[in-house]
C-alpha cells in the first residue's frame, strides 16, 4: 500500500514539474499580431473554429437539401480564414443559439462568433466585437388567423422571445412608446418559440427580421415595422486581442474594397 | 447581482410551491398505484403496471412540452404553473407507485393472511397491519424521491415556467453574467435538497432499514 502511494506521489511531482515547463506563457508580449499567442494557438492548429447559426436563412443556414452551412456570414468566416490562415476552407463551423454563443466563446470552443450577433454595450464588456458588418432591426412574427397587423394588436398580448437576444428590451421600449402593456415568455431556442407560437402559448414571436425568415410558414406573416437597429458585429474572446484586431482590419478592408457590399447582394440581403 | 435578489427570491418561491404541490400529487397517485399494483386482481395490476411503465420510461422533458405545447393543438389550454405541477407530480407518481408497491410486497404474505383470518376484510387489514409496515420501508425511498422531484421541477425552464431555473437562466442571458448567477442558483437547491437528503438518511438509520 505504501509503496502504491509514494509511486503516485512520485508521479503527481513529475507531471507538475512537466505541466509547469509547458505552462510558462512568453515573456516578451511582441507587439506584431501574427505571432500573438491567440493567433498563434489558431495557425497551430490550421482550422479556424467559427460559431454559426444553423437557422437563419441567408446569415447562417444549414440547407436541408444538401446539408451544407451557406449563408454571408459563412463566406464572412470564409474570408477571415483565408485572411489568417491563407485559406477559405480552413473553416470549422459550429451551430450556436443565442444562448449558447457566449460560453462557447468563454470556453474556447470556438474563436469567433459569427451569429446574427449584436453589439450593445453590455456584451461589449464580455466579449470583443467588430465594427457592424450588416444592420437589421427586430420583427414580428404573427399567425394570420390572429388578424394582428400592427405593435399596437399586441395590447395585453404575450411574446415569445429568445434567452440572450435583444428582442425583449427592444420590444418593450417600443410598447412603452406606443404605451401597451405586453408580457414576455422566455424560451431558449428558437424552434422553441414557434412551437409556443403554433400552440397559442405565446401571440407573437420576436426577434431579429433576418432571423425570422427562417420561421415563416403560410400560417405565419412578418409584420413590416422594425424596431431598435441591430448591428451585427463578430465576437471574439475578451482576451484575444490580436485576434479581435484581425478581424476588425479585414471586416473594415471588406467594406471599403466593396467587397462586403458584393456578399450582401449575393445573399440578397437589402 | 445582489441588487436584483428579488428576482431569484420570485423564482425560489415558486419552485418551493410548486414542488409541494407536485409531491402532494405524486404521492396521492403514488399510494392509489402503489396499492394497486400490489393488488390481487391481475386486471387492475395491469392498470398500475400501464401508467408506471409509460412514465417511468419516457423523459420528463418530452411529457412538460407535450402538456405545454401538445395539448392547446387539441384545445386543452393549460396555466404553465399547472403544467407543472401536473407533468412533475405524475411523472414522480410512477416512481413512488413503484416504492409503495415494493414495501407492501415486501410485507410477509402471512401478515395480511393473520389479518383476514381474523375477520379484517381485506382493505382494512392494508390500512392497519400492512401499510404502516409498509411505509416503513418505503419512507427513505420517497424521500429520495422528493428530491429528484424538487431537482426535476428545473425542466420548466424550458417552457417559460417561471420557477427557480427560468429566472436563473433569463437573468444572466440578460447580464451575460451566467457563472455567478448558476452558482448562486445551484447553492439555493441545494439549500432545499440536502436537508431533505440527510433527513433521508437519518431515517434509514431510525427504522433499520440500513446501516
Amino acid at each position: 500500500m505504501k509503496k502504491i502511494i509514494s509511486l503516485f506521489l512520485g508521479m503527481i511531482t513529475l507531471s507538475m514539474l512537466l505541466l509547469s515547463g509547458c505552462g510558462e506563457a512568453p515573456k516578451a508580449e511582441s507587439t506584431d499580431p501574427a505571432s500573438a499567442p491567440d493567433i498563434k494557438a489558431i495557425k497551430d492548429r490550421g482550422t479556424l473554429k467559427i460559431g454559426v447559426k444553423l437557422d437563419v436563412p441567408k446569415f447562417g443556414f444549414k440547407n436541408p437539401t444538401t446539408g451544407q452551412v451557406e449563408g454571408m456570414e459563412i463566406d464572412l468566416s470564409k474570408a477571415l480564414a483565408k485572411k489568417i490562415l491563407g485559406d477559405e476552407n480552413k473553416i470549422d463551423v459550429q451551430g450556436v443559439t443565442a444562448k449558447t454563443r457566449g460560453p462557447l466563446l468563454d470556453n474556447g470552443e470556438v474563436d469567433l462568433v459569427i451569429a446574427t450577433f449584436t453589439i450593445t454595450d453590455e456584451r461589449k464588456q464580455s466579449y470583443n466585437f467588430s465594427d457592424p458588418y450588416f444592420t437589421d432591426g427586430v420583427g414580428l412574427l404573427v399567425k394570420k388567423s390572429s388578424g394582428i397587423q400592427s405593435l399596437q394588436d399586441l395590447n395585453g398580448k404575450k411574446i415569445g422571445v429568445a434567452q440572450s437576444a435583444t428582442s425583449k428590451k427592444a420590444i418593450q421600449d417600443a410598447a412603452d412608446k406606443a404605451g401597451i402593456k405586453i408580457s414576455f415568455l422566455e424560451f431558449g431556442t428558437y424552434p422553441e418559440i414557434k412551437a409556443a407560437l403554433d400552440s397559442g402559448r405565446v401571440d407573437c414571436f420576436s426577434v431579429d427580421g433576418a432571423i425570422l425568415f427562417g420561421y415563416l410558414d403560410d400560417s405565419t406573416v412578418i409584420l413590416n415595422d422594425r424596431y431598435d437597429p441591430q448591428k451585427y458585429g463578430v465576437a471574439s474572446k475578451k482576451s484575444n486581442v490580436a485576434l479581435a484586431k484581425i478581424v476588425n482590419d479585414t471586416i473594415n478592408e471588406m467594406k471599403q474594397s466593396g467587397e462586403l457590399d458584393k456578399l450582401i447582394q449575393k445573399w440578397g440581403l437589402k | 447581482m445582489l441588487r436584483d435578489w428579488p428576482v431569484f427570491a420570485e423564482g425560489f418561491g415558486m419552485t418551493i410551491l410548486l414542488s409541494a404541490l407536485a409531491l402532494l400529487l405524486a404521492l396521492a397517485l403514488g399510494v392509489f398505484f402503489g396499492v394497486l399494483g400490489a393488488a390481487e386482481g391481475k386486471k387492475v395490476r395491469l392498470c398500475s403496471r400501464i401508467y408506471v411503465e409509460f412514465i417511468q420510461n419516457t423523459p420528463l422533458v418530452i411529457q412538460i412540452f407535450f402538456l405545454f405545447n401538445g395539448l392547446p393543438h387539441l384545445g386543452i389550454m393549460l396555466p404553465v404553473f399547472t403544467v407543472g405541477v401536473l407533468g412533475v407530480g405524475v411523472y414522480h407518481g410512477a416512481y413512488v407507485a413503484e416504492a409503495i408497491r415494493a414495501g407492501i410486497q415486501a410485507v410477509p404474505r402471512g401478515q395480511l393472511e393473520s389479518a383476514t383470518s381474523q375477520g379484517m376484510s381485506y382493505w382494512s387489514a392494508m390500512q392497519h397491519v400492512v401499510l404502516p409496515q409498509a411505509k416503513r420501508i418505503a419512507l427513505p425511498t420517497l424521500t429520495n424521491q422528493a428530491v429528484s422531484l424538487i431537482k426535476n421541477t428545473s425542466v420548466l425552464a424550458m417552457v417559460a415556467g417561471g420557477d427557480l431555473m427560468y429566472h436563473a437562466d433569463s437573468w444572466s442571458s440578460n447580464n451575460l453574467y451566467y457563472g455567478p448567477a448558476y452558482v448562486v442558483t445551484g447553492l439555493l437547491y441545494l439549500s432545499l435538497c440536502m436537508p431533505l437528503a440527510r433527513y433521508a438518511r437519518r431515517l434509514e438509520r431510525k427504522l433499520e432499514v440500513s446501516l
